[in-house]
């Protein structure tokens, strides 16, 4: 009972990392259309980022959230207003081929500049955890856990109460209504493109602690934030929050009751399952 | 009143349309001028690159076969690669199957998975169907590492040697270049045939019109899920044929090789894209674009070995020390540039361009 | 035996009727009218019958055989095809590719297809812009196109989603001759339009749908009368 706890919390703590990552790619589709395959590689930045800033000033990763996360803001936003703002009305292949094109450029660029030798980031707690109630909870991954709920609250509260936000809700819902209203739909646009890779950039913060840090690991997370957005719903926040949690308890799962080299090919026969039996996801409402 | 055109009138100039394929004479002059081309010169480095081109002939036109008239844009074709590739080698080392056999049988494997693969895949659309194909063949590689007493895990197999092959008393030997590049030839130029063929076939009009329009194309009494996956597994039979090629050249096949996502999957789709997805020469001109140049950047030393840089040449040393591998970066930048400027590929750009310049010219005729 | 037989068809997407209880058939070799204000459920209906939706309730029998359930391209080889409301042009492919896609549902000789697809072209008034891309086309010679290739697919019965909208008079004029020589040579239709005077000419019965119910159907004449027709349309922009 206690490995099914252990592996189970840690799942959940995992998960609310990937729920970040999954919220982004959500909120990108959800009010761009957008179909962002370098979402990963988003993540990859922001781990990198980390790890120099760890490296060569010392900063304790969790806190380095607060750079990274506006930083990779800056550059979303940027490729947001720049390439993605020119495929808006594309064919969604195209809109595929172009963002699979630039996460080829991002993690092969960083690749030449940092090359693909794995990094490891290791704080004074990286490897330390406590126990509570028999189950041994990792520090690093606490943490991770905890200021990812407190971003999570903070966009929820963004989503809510702020005008942008709200108008960004709005566009989700139905974007020529939005247009017609007057909301700026371009602006928003980029800023969502900002937003959600601010919040892939976080992520890679949060996991940078834990997860070895190379040029190509975004792909894996690329593919799990799609089982995550899809499972949750194509652009529902609320469904990617809760299938993050669900993806990294699943995978935590069958590391230990199936096998740990096939934790990854769990989650994506899961996800052929899910896609067959009910592709719009658990909460969402665009049809396949 | 216009009067009935004949059935046989060439298409009007400068619109693209179906009866404009690769033109016969250039095309057949072109595979002799390849087929005697061993006999002008004998440096093994030539040969290797001309069965990798040609492999890369054949991968192409088999996506496009799905991809490009079909419109289902799969990046998942590593699967089907990679079965080949497995097939014939497990064929080859636990049964002692020779080449040709190997080769039939891993076609036919690679078939089979895509029956089970379309069965899931096809019933889905756009970014789901593409998310879908990705997730199948990372299955295929993960399943691949994973299950070692099969398939000998991340270390792969070595094929020591490919036997010789016994057909009708003669004796063919698959030692050195020479066998493969005839082989890779004969497939690319098949390849090749039977794009044409399809594109001119009931299958193909029914493909390019579910391409442009699923619905309506299915309302017209389409069967839609059989176009898909008769071109599915026409399009897996070929990629699992050039899969099995590869590893009797390469001799050594692992995991995440020949599953490779960026170097198998996203390059196949790319060859096709890159020349025009959707036409019969698109595949041949994204292969004789991407092939060089990929070539270039992993081993520049090339180019002094095919003697068109001296020895020393700076520009020869400056890509070998800072772009080696830079392959995937150029395949990013490119689909980048593609989508953005030239989504019809180098194909439609030329066509666009000749059209234009038809259309200025005061001796165009409009119908 | 009517053509088309539509018995108690209902539809409902999520806890909404867009048709609910709808009972009406056609007779062979006769154009039958489906009007009705916005959101009526006329599409809704059209796709109900050509397979796109399956109805929730009831039962739809064309030639004494029953559709519900089986798939479009099942449908349209069984003799019945459609069109669609926003026309959806081939738009990579020629004109006449476009209808040759049609006329391969009935041959598989590309020849014969290619023959037949340049009759129709020639029925329609479209033989002169075989060679162009569909894409290309503007609204009135995609309408004319629609109709071309779904005639391709030797129909017995066409439904004809909104074939008029967007066309000037002397479009409409055409397209209503078109129809009207149509049924001469034996085609059955059924068409949803918003224009009353071409429905006037082409119907020999109407059907009226408000709110996903059948209001009534009659003769053009009949229906243009009845009050409760008229009450639908107040409000509705002629």
């Amino acid at each position: 009972m206690t490995l099914f706890l252990q592996a189970a919390l840690s799942g959940v703590l995992v998960g609310g990392v990937y729920a970040l990552i999954g919220i982004g790619l959500t909120l990108i589709f959800g009010v761009m259309r957008v179909i962002n395959f370098a979402h990963g590689e988003l993540v990859m930045l922001g781990m990198y980022a980390t790890w120099v800033l760890f490296s060569h000033f010392g900063w304790d990763p969790f806190l380095s959230v607060v750079v990274v996360g506006p930083l990779l803001f800056l550059w979303g936003a940027l490729l947001g207003s720049t390439v993605i703002d020119r495929v808006l009305g594309a064919l969604p292949q195209n809109q595929i081929l172009l963002t699979i094109g630039l996460g080829l450029v991002m993690s092969n660029a960083v690749m030449l500049g940092f090359t693909s030798d794995y990094r490891i980031l290791t704080t004074s707690y990286s490897s330390s955890s406590f126990e509570l109630a028999g189950v041994f909870v990792s520090r690093p991954l606490l943490y991770g856990f905890l200021v990812t709920v407190a971003i999570t609250v903070a966009l929820y509260l963004f989503l809510l109460r702020t005008d942008a936000g709200q108008a960004i809700r709005a566009m989700a819902q139905d974007r020529e209504a939005a247009q017609l209203m007057g909301i700026p739909v371009r602006r928003l646009s980029i800023l969502a493109f900002g937003l959600g890779s601010a919040l892939a950039g976080a992520a890679g913060a949060l996991i940078a602690p834990t997860y070895y840090i190379y040029p190509q690991v975004g792909g894996a997370f690329t593919l799990k934030a799609f089982v995550i957005v899809v499972l949750g719903g194509m652009g529902s926040v609320v469904g990617a929050t809760l299938g993050g949690i669900l993806i990294g308890l699943t995978e935590s799962l069958a590391a230990v009751y199936v096998a740990s080299g096939l934790k990854e090919l769990v989650v994506f026969a899961l996800f052929l399952l899910l896609l067959l039996v009910k592709p719009s996801g658990l909460l969402g409402r665009t049809r396949a | 009143m216009t009067t009935l055109p004949s059935p046989d009138a060439p298409p009007a100039p400068g619109h693209p349309t179906l009866r404009r394929a690769l033109p016969f004479a250039p095309a057949a002059a072109l595979v002799l001028f390849l087929t005697a081309f061993p006999a002008l010169q004998s440096k093994p480095y030539p040969l290797h690159m001309g069965v990798i081109l040609f492999l890369a002939v054949l991968q192409g036109s088999a996506w496009n076969l799905i991809g490009g008239y079909g419109g289902q844009y799969s990046i998942g074709h590593a699967a089907y690669f990679g079965v080949g590739a497995y097939a014939a080698v497990l064929l080859l080392v636990r049964l002692g199957l020779a080449p040709w056999f190997g080769l039939g049988l891993a076609m036919v494997a690679a078939a089979g998975v895509a029956a089970v693969v379309g069965s899931i895949t096809f019933r889905l659309r756009g970014p789901y169907f593409v998310l879908a194909s990705i997730a199948a063949a990372e299955i295929l590689r993960l399943g691949a590492l994973y299950f070692r007493n099969f398939t000998n895990g991340a270390e792969g197999f070595v094929v020591a040697e490919v036997p010789a092959l016994h057909l009708f008393g003669l004796s063919f030997e698959f030692a050195g270049k020479l066998p493969f590049y005839f082989l890779t030839l004969a497939l690319a130029v098949a390849a090749v045939a039977l794009s044409r063929a399809v594109l001119r076939s009931r299958l193909g009009y029914a493909l390019l019109a579910i391409r442009d329009d699923q619905d309506a194309a299915q309302s017209l009494g389409i069967d839609v899920p059989r176009a898909k996956n008769v071109a599915l597994a026409l399009s897996a039979a070929l990629t699992g044929a050039a899969g099995a090629v590869f590893a009797g050249f390469t001799r050594f096949v692992d995991p995440n090789t020949v599953f490779s996502l960026t170097d198998v999957s996203i390059e196949m789709a790319l060859i096709c894209i890159l020349g025009g997805a959707g036409t019969v020469e698109g595949p041949v001109i994204g292969a004789l674009l991407l092939v060089p140049l990929k070539e270039v950047l992993r081993n520049p030393r090339g180019l002094v070995t095919l003697g068109l840089f001296p020895p020393g040449s700076s520009l020869v040393g400056f890509v070998q020390h800072h772009l080696s591998n830079a392959h995937q970066l150029v395949y990013g930048l490119l689909l980048v540039v593609l989508v953005l400027f030239a989504p019809d590929g180098l194909s439609g750009l030329a066509r666009r361009l000749v059209a234009r310049r038809r259309s200025a010219s005061p001796a165009a005729a409009s119908p | 035996m009517p053509l088309l037989e539509i018995r108690h068809l209902s539809k409902y997407f999520g806890g909404l009727a867009a048709n609910a209880d709808v009972s009406f058939s056609l007779e062979r070799g006769s154009i039958l009218g489906l009007i009705g204000p916005n959101g009526a459920g006329k599409t809704t209906l059209f796709n109900c019958i050509a397979g796109f939706h399956p109805p929730d309730r009831g039962e739809i029998r064309f030639r004494g055989t029953r559709l519900n359930g089986l798939p479009p391209d099942r449908i349209c080889r069984l003799g019945l095809v459609r069109t669609w409301q926003k026309v959806r042009p081939l738009a990579r492919l020629t004109v006449l590719d476009n209808v040759i896609v049609g006329a391969l549902s009935r041959t598989r000789r590309l020849r014969a297809a290619r023959e037949e697809a340049l009759e129709q072209l020639r029925v329609v008034g479209l033989l002169d812009r075989s060679t162009v891309l569909a894409g290309a086309l503007p609204i009135g010679e995609r309408k004319k196109l629609e109709v071309a290739r779904a005639l391709a697919t030797r129909p017995e019965l066409v439904l004809l989603d909104e074939v008029m909208g967007g066309l000037n008079p002397a479009e409409t004029d055409e397209m209503v001759r078109l129809l009207l020589s149509l049924r001469t040579a034996g085609l059955s239709q059924m068409i949803i339009e918003h224009d009353m005077k071409a429905i006037m000419r082409l119907s020999d019965r109407v059907v009226v749908l408000s709110s996903g119910e059948k209001l009534c159907e009659g003769t053009p004449e009949q229906v243009a009368q009845d009050p409760e027709v008229v009450a639908a349309y107040l409000g509705e922009e002629p």
